[in-house]
């Protein structure tokens, strides 16, 4: 190459990276450093958690911004492995000079980047893990979680079953959920929650796969054997379609109740399933398409439809719900620059979401800084409004936000640990 | 102790092994015939699910006619990326080092492929009409699908064996596991056949994809979550030993049965156990022949 060339090559080069700083210079702006997975198992969630992002951006600049300032976001693959995510956070803070951490899908990340947040005292907004450790045994001031643990979850799941108990009795329960912190909790909260509630009922076997595993044949024909009036589930992703595809041929459906309440309920698996997707799971997630019926929730699942050919997943909505949470509170303060204020405005902030029904607003807890939200059960039937899927949850039974949250003595004590 | 129980628990195991040993084979092929270490192995299978996916979901072709097809189409991916590639590092120094980076590089350009090409949503196929229901023998269930994956397996196994040991093609590919340069002074064409055992088992992973596809969900890194697994039947079997690979996943998928049925919670580590203990006291394979031992 000649020298003439590489010059202009070089030239060309310094202008390109120069010009994200000019952009930057003329405006004001809110900087956030979003991690997600894109490949792999977890991208569709990633890729899903960025478009909503994205809308939710467009939505807010689009009319000008907030408090003078654009929210201006970058992307990056977190590879759902911790020491990576970690790597990544620390560029954000220390070349990319952040105002806020964002994202992430897998609890395991979410652990590994909320102690960088707190060692360097960014905020981060984290949009779609459920491990309840991050908002009460790794508690620190600069996490907030904008959807439901797992903890909400299975109170909500526990309360199904105490009320199902009264129409249709049953006793014995069955666990299986994957072979990490994510299915560990589950196990431990549904039967901490059974207790508390008073519920009269009895473990009869637990399964601990490990997380993707591709067969669960003898699983299937062992949780068979030891006929269980429930099976409870905390699968996560495709291993729930893995599992259903599966147990459907060997009748575990006819044989027990299948109840999944913290993300059994996922549109993916509905659109996955199709037309194969059995009747009469008792499912719930963090976001649903088709409840509540209300204006908001409509505009979201149309818009993000338009925007990507794909109805979201559950995740996307914790993405569009963190971008607001953010502007929110910086419009409160009136600058992405006073840390210490931001969390005083997002500690208590009120947000109205597309989740929530009518009469009510998700709010973050000052106290655990975990947002606060209804959740809804319902069973799978036949719906075929949101294609692919040809089965979407009704029958819903709704349970109050306020109620869903651990109580006191318990706050108390993990916090302290 | 039910004994119903015992016999539906060893045909699960079964069932398991028939699928592990359908993905493993196609590994300790290459490992036997070439002595390549195909890491990218498992995504073979992931392609073939997708090829399964495309043909039978989205063409509406006949199953049983997308399952060859999505095969043959994996197999020829596999073939290109061994003429293209892998052919290239052929007889370097620590060759084996090359070997696991360049295959380890092609997993993730083909996760992030069919990521371009299908999206990240879970797609599913559904089973082949007919196929949907369980045969029932008193208190035993067994799905007619599984039934047939049982079938496919065995079929696969004796077939292979029969090509390998009484056909001239077969030993042509056995004796190239063995001394290459003595087989290309014969005037065998040693790269032509490397590429077509390569062609061979990677249509064997693939196809495997799109027999479990209707069982598993189809997602990008689909790949990585069979591998390793199908190493550790490939360790227990002993490296390149077919026969091996096929009693070591009957042992793995039995273990891991029973394991689950008495062991609940613990279940996951059996199979790893398995491996550590047969790496630690006989590391060239539960069912090498002894003989090698001495050498």
């Amino acid at each position: 190459m000649s020298g003439r060339k590489l010059m202009a090559m070089a030239l060309v080069l310094i202008t390109v990276c120069l010009i994200p700083f000019l952009a930057s210079a003329q405006e004001k702006l809110i900087r956030i450093g979003a991690m997600y997975p894109m490949t792999g198992r977890s991208g569709l969630y990633g890729m899903d958690s960025v478009a909503a992002a994205e809308m939710a951006i467009d939505e807010i600049n689009s009319k000008g911004g907030v408090a003078g300032y654009k929210i201006d976001i970058v992307f990056t693959d977190s590879k759902s492995k911790p020491a990576y995510a970690v790597r990544v956070a620390e560029r954000y803070i220390t070349e990319d000079k952040v105002h806020f951490l964002f994202g992430v899908v897998s609890s395991g990340v979410g652990l590994a980047v909320t102690e960088i947040s707190k060692q360097n005292k960014v905020i981060f907004v984290g949009t779609d893990h459920a491990a309840t450790e991050l908002t009460l045994d790794n508690f620190q001031p600069y996490y907030f979680r904008v959807s439901n643990n797992t903890f909400q979850s299975m109170t909500a799941g526990a309360m199904y079953l105490k009320e199902l108990q009264k129409e249709k009795p049953w006793k014995t329960i069955s666990y299986i959920g994957p072979d990490y912190a994510y299915g560990h909790s589950q196990l431990e909260e549904i039967q901490y929650n059974l207790k508390r509630f008073g519920v009269d009922f009895q473990m009869v076997s637990k399964y601990l796969p490990k997380l993707y595993e591709p067969d669960y044949t003898s699983y299937i024909t062992s949780i068979i054997k030891d006929k269980p009036d429930v099976l409870v589930s905390g699968f996560w992703g495709g291993d729930t379609v893995a599992f259903i595809k599966q147990a459907k041929a060997y009748g575990l459906f006819e044989k027990m109740l299948y109840f999944h309440p913290d993300a059994g309920g996922n549109y993916e698996l509905m659109s996955a399933m199709e037309g194969e997707m059995p009747a009469g799971l008792v499912l719930s997630a963090r976001h649903h398409n088709n409840w509540p019926d209300t204006e908001l929730n409509r505009k979201y699942v149309a818009e993000f439809k338009r925007r990507t050919g794909r109805y979201p997943t559950y995740a996307a909505e914790g993405a569009y719900a963190g971008i607001y949470a953010i502007a929110k509170a910086v419009e409160k303060v009136g600058t992405p620059d006073n840390t210490e204020a931001l969390i005083k405005a997002l500690e208590g902030l009120q947000i109205k979401l597309p989740e929530d029904p009518e009469g009510f607003t998700s709010f973050i807890d000052p106290q655990t800084h975990q947002i606060v939200q209804m959740q809804a059960i319902g069973i799978s039937e036949p719906n075929d409004k949101f294609p692919p899927a040809k089965m979407m949850l009704g029958k819903w039974k709704i349970y109050k936000a306020e109620e869903l949250l651990p109580p006191k003595e318990l706050i108390e004590k993990k916090m302290k640990k | 102790m039910d004994v119903y129980f015992i016999v539906t628990q060893s045909i699960s195991g079964f069932t398991m092994a028939t699928l592990l040993f359908l993905v493993a084979s196609g590994l300790t092929l290459i490992f036997g015939v070439g002595n390549i270490f195909n890491f990218a192995h498992g995504s073979f299978y992931m392609l073939g699910a997708y090829f399964g996916y495309q043909l039978v979901s989205v063409w509406k072709v006949n199953f049983w006619i997308a399952l060859v097809a999505a095969g043959a189409g994996a197999g020829l991916v596999g073939a290109a990326a061994e003429f293209l590639f892998l052919r290239r590092i052929y007889g370097r120094a620590q060759e084996g080092g090359f070997q696991i980076l360049l295959t380890y590089c092609l997993i993730l350009i083909f996760d992030d492929l069919v990521k371009l090409i299908w999206g990240t949503e879970y797609k599913s196929i559904s089973k082949p009409p007919g196929f949907e229901g369980a045969l029932r023998f008193g208190d035993i269930s067994i799905p007619i699908y599984n039934f047939a994956i049982i079938v496919i397996g065995l079929v696969v196994v004796l077939a292979a064996w029969w090509i390998l040991s009484k056909t001239r093609p077969g030993r042509i590919a056995r004796a190239s596991a063995v001394d290459r340069e003595m087989l290309g002074s014969l005037g065998v064409n040693v790269p032509l056949t490397l590429t077509i055992v390569f062609g061979l088992a990677t249509a064997l992973g693939g196809m495997t994809g799109a027999l479990a596809a209707p069982l598993r969900s189809v997602t990008p890194g689909a790949g990585i979550e069979v591998i390793i697994d199908s190493l550790i039947v490939v360790v227990l079997g002993g490296m390149g030993n077919f026969w091996g690979a096929w009693l070591g996943a009957v042992l793995l998928g039995e273990v891991n049965a029973f394991a689950v049925a008495y062991v609940s919670e613990w279940s996951t580590l059996f199979s790893y156990l398995v491996m550590v203990v047969t790496l630690i006291f006989k590391p060239e394979g539960l069912f090498a022949p002894t003989r090698l031992r001495k050498v």
